[in-house]
């Protein structure tokens, strides 16, 4: 370095302390332009910063021209008058470009002492530099810490809600406090459970009108880079910049849509590979919500299944009349919880003699709505008994009741035997039913087949009448096909006469002993098959 | 354990103060919620959050913040955020809140911040 006078060094000493003293580079850089413009006399200068891709303007003075960031070009820089071009330190950290100086002339000296101050600026602008990329890591890292944070308590929040509607609102409030958006749009589907929408300042058409559309949603993505043209102008219609789709498994359930982030700023690709995995956890905990939904309605409706089953069984009569002359026992075993077939024994007057009407019915269908028909052929059948002229009557009554409340493809078969115990004179009617056994005293089988179509079918049918006399030891069993078609896992069927032959054999012994009897061999044939459909018996033995 | 979620509201003239204490997240966010609605409900909209004793807040939490801040400037007055502990504070800042909101130290400060800047544009 060239002999610098002491006012010079004192300069320079001021200077460094300045320029070391602070870490902002902007002020180190202001401070660095005032010094040399004011010891060159020049009006016009410009300092640019190599940040590793060649010299970009830092800072300028009186050359409007001059757009900070923009790379620094020699070429230009000398057009716009800026002919002396300074190195800054050595190795350069940047140049500084000034015009030509107003001073009359630099002499060795000042331009040793230029050369010592650039030099000095040169270290401060290295740490200013050092300093700020550490602040931006710092910064980088705090961001991503918060944004992990914001990850976990995401995990933390969902795994202690089980409304899908609570999911959305907890997603959508974490998304507009990371993003500080004011319009977002949250949609999640399942088929059977609905829709659910958290909407913030925005209204979104119904979903139906763009479902199909949303299955080509990409995990996450700007809406302006969206492919789909439909769901690009959907989105764009209503402001909507960033979305991220709800993935369960391969199929698209639902999407969070956002709105712009404040101050213009755009959604970065990392900002999107948040998002994207703040929505997969959100899917997981719709997925348990749904899930946890469906448990619920499952344990719903088998508590109400019991009701109704308990209900059910209190329909069938507790005990059976005692009618002398006859020794009569029933029985009902449902294939599900609740069952579609139904007995019954009802005592009435007819004019000086006693009578009672024995009935074996099967619902239509199973489960629920078989039982609740069953209720109303019940109902049915004790409100109209003895109001009736004659048995045929009571059928086509009670089809025209049954026809008028219940659905066209509800019906019930029916076998209904009005009897005399002190007679045995019994009238016989049959709606489509599976035909009945009458064991005569002598070992003869009578079928009794159907005499008319099934009750609640059709509106004004008739139903024919068939009399007959039960003789003492005489058997007749009513049954539902649930017993001469219960099954072994071959599909092998009981049959009717393998129940006749039971009947037969077990005919000397109490009605009890032969329903039992007959239950017994139907489980010992189907050796354990499941069992299909309701088993109903009863047997009336005339004694 | 977090420290529970607490909001009272005091007044200061016109404009009202809501005190927030404690963890402000998912699940405790709809309690801050209500107390903003409120405000807005009985035509209040000039509300400053005291976050001195609010101790923790998620995105979650500063998701209610943003839910309601156009309704609060389109009925001409504004929110103000005042008295956050230094971590509280860094993770408003980290996430740019100061860029729309006025953050400032103290209650009174927020309250005098509503004569100088009775709405800021976000």
């Amino acid at each position: 370095m060239a002999h610098v006078s002491v006012s010079r060094l004192e300069s320079l000493l001021e200077s460094a302390q300045l320029l070391h003293a602070s870490l902002d580079l902007d002020n180190l850089l202001k401070h660095l332009l005032r010094t040399v413009m004011g010891r060159l006399l020049v009006t016009r200068a410009v300092i640019a910063i190599d940040a590793g891709d060649g010299p970009r303007v830092a800072m300028s003075r009186g050359v409007a021209e001059a757009t900070l960031g923009q790379p620094f070009d020699e070429a230009r820089a000398t057009a716009l008058g800026l002919r002396h071009h300074l190195p800054i330190g050595v190795p350069a950290v940047g140049l500084l470009a000034t015009a030509s100086p107003a001073r009359p002339t630099v002499d060795e000296e000042e331009r040793a002492f230029l050369e010592a101050l650039l030099g000095i600026a040169a270290t401060g602008i290295s740490n200013a530099n050092a300093h700020a990329q550490a602040t931006r890591l710092n910064r980088d890292l705090d961001r991503k810490i918060q944004e992990l944070r914001t990850l976990m308590e995401l995990g933390r929040a969902f795994s202690r809600v089980n409304e899908v509607e609570e999911v959305a609102r907890i997603f959508g409030l974490t998304v507009a406090g990371q993003w500080m958006v004011t319009r977002y749009a949250i949609t999640v589907c399942r088929d059977g459970l609905g829709t659910v929408s958290r909407q913030q300042g925005v209204k979104l058409p119904p979903l139906a009108t763009y479902q199909e559309a949303m299955h080509r949603l990409p995990d996450a993505a700007l809406v302006a880079d969206l492919e789909d043209s439909e769901l690009r102008a959907l989105f764009e219609a209503h402001k909507l910049c960033a979305v991220f789709s709800l993935r369960s498994g391969e199929q698209v359930c639902g999407f969070a849509a956002l709105g712009p982030r404040p101050g213009g700023q755009s959604y970065t690709p990392a900002d999107l590979e948040l998002g994207a995995g703040m929505a997969a956890q959100a899917v997981v905990a719709f997925d348990n919500c749904w899930y946890f939904r469906e448990v619920l309605d499952k344990k719903q409706y088998e508590k109400e299944l019991a009701v109704a089953a308990s209900i059910q069984q209190g329909l069938f009569p507790a005990a059976l009349p005692s009618l002398s002359g006859f020794d009569v026992a029933a029985m009902n075993r449902p294939a599900q919880q609740v069952g579609g077939d139904y007995y019954d024994v009802l005592t009435l007057t007819d004019g000086d003699d006693e009578a009672c009407l024995f009935c074996v019915a099967d619902v239509s269908g199973k489960g629920l709505a078989a039982s609740l028909l069953m209720s109303t052929i019940q109902a049915t059948l004790r409100a109209l008994l003895g109001r009736e002229a004659s048995l045929a009557e009571l059928a086509c009554r009670a089809n025209e009741l049954l026809f008028a409340t219940t659905p066209g493809s509800k019906y019930a078969t029916a076998a209904l035997v009005l009897a005399h115990p002190h007679t045995g004179e019994c009238r016989y009617v049959s709606g489509g039913h599976t035909e009945s056994l009458l064991l005569r005293a002598d070992g003869q089988r009578v079928w009794l087949g159907a005499t008319g179509v099934p009750l609640g079918l059709f509106p004004g049918m008739v139903w024919e009448e068939v009399a007959l006399t039960l003789r003492e030891g005489d058997v007749l069993v009513l049954y539902s096909d649930g017993v001469s078609e219960a099954q072994t896992e071959s599909f092998d069927e009981f049959g009717s006469e393998r129940l006749a032959d039971i009947v037969e054999r077990e005919r000397h012994r109490p009605a009890t002993a032969i329903t039992t009897a007959l239950l017994d061999a139907i489980d010992e044939f189907v050796e354990g098959a499941p069992q299909f459909d309701d088993i109903t018996l009863m047997v009336i033995k005339r004694i | 354990m977090p420290h529970p979620f607490k909001v009272h509201r005091t007044a200061e003239g016109d404009v009202s103060v809501l005190h927030l204490e404690g963890f402000l997240d998912a699940h405790t966010a709809p309690a801050f919620e209500q107390a903003i609605q409120a405000e807005l409900d009985a035509s209040r909209s000039r509300i400053v959050v005291d976050g001195e004793k609010l101790t923790y807040i998620s995105s979650a939490g500063l998701g209610v913040f943003m839910g309601f801040i156009e309704q609060i400037r389109e009925q001409g007055g504004d929110l103000k955020i005042c008295g956050l502990t230094p971590k509280v504070r860094q993770i408003f800042e980290i996430l740019g809140f100061q860029a729309i909101y006025d953050m400032v130290d103290s209650v009174p400060d927020a309250v005098q911040r509503f004569v100088t800047s009775p709405t800021r544009e976000a």
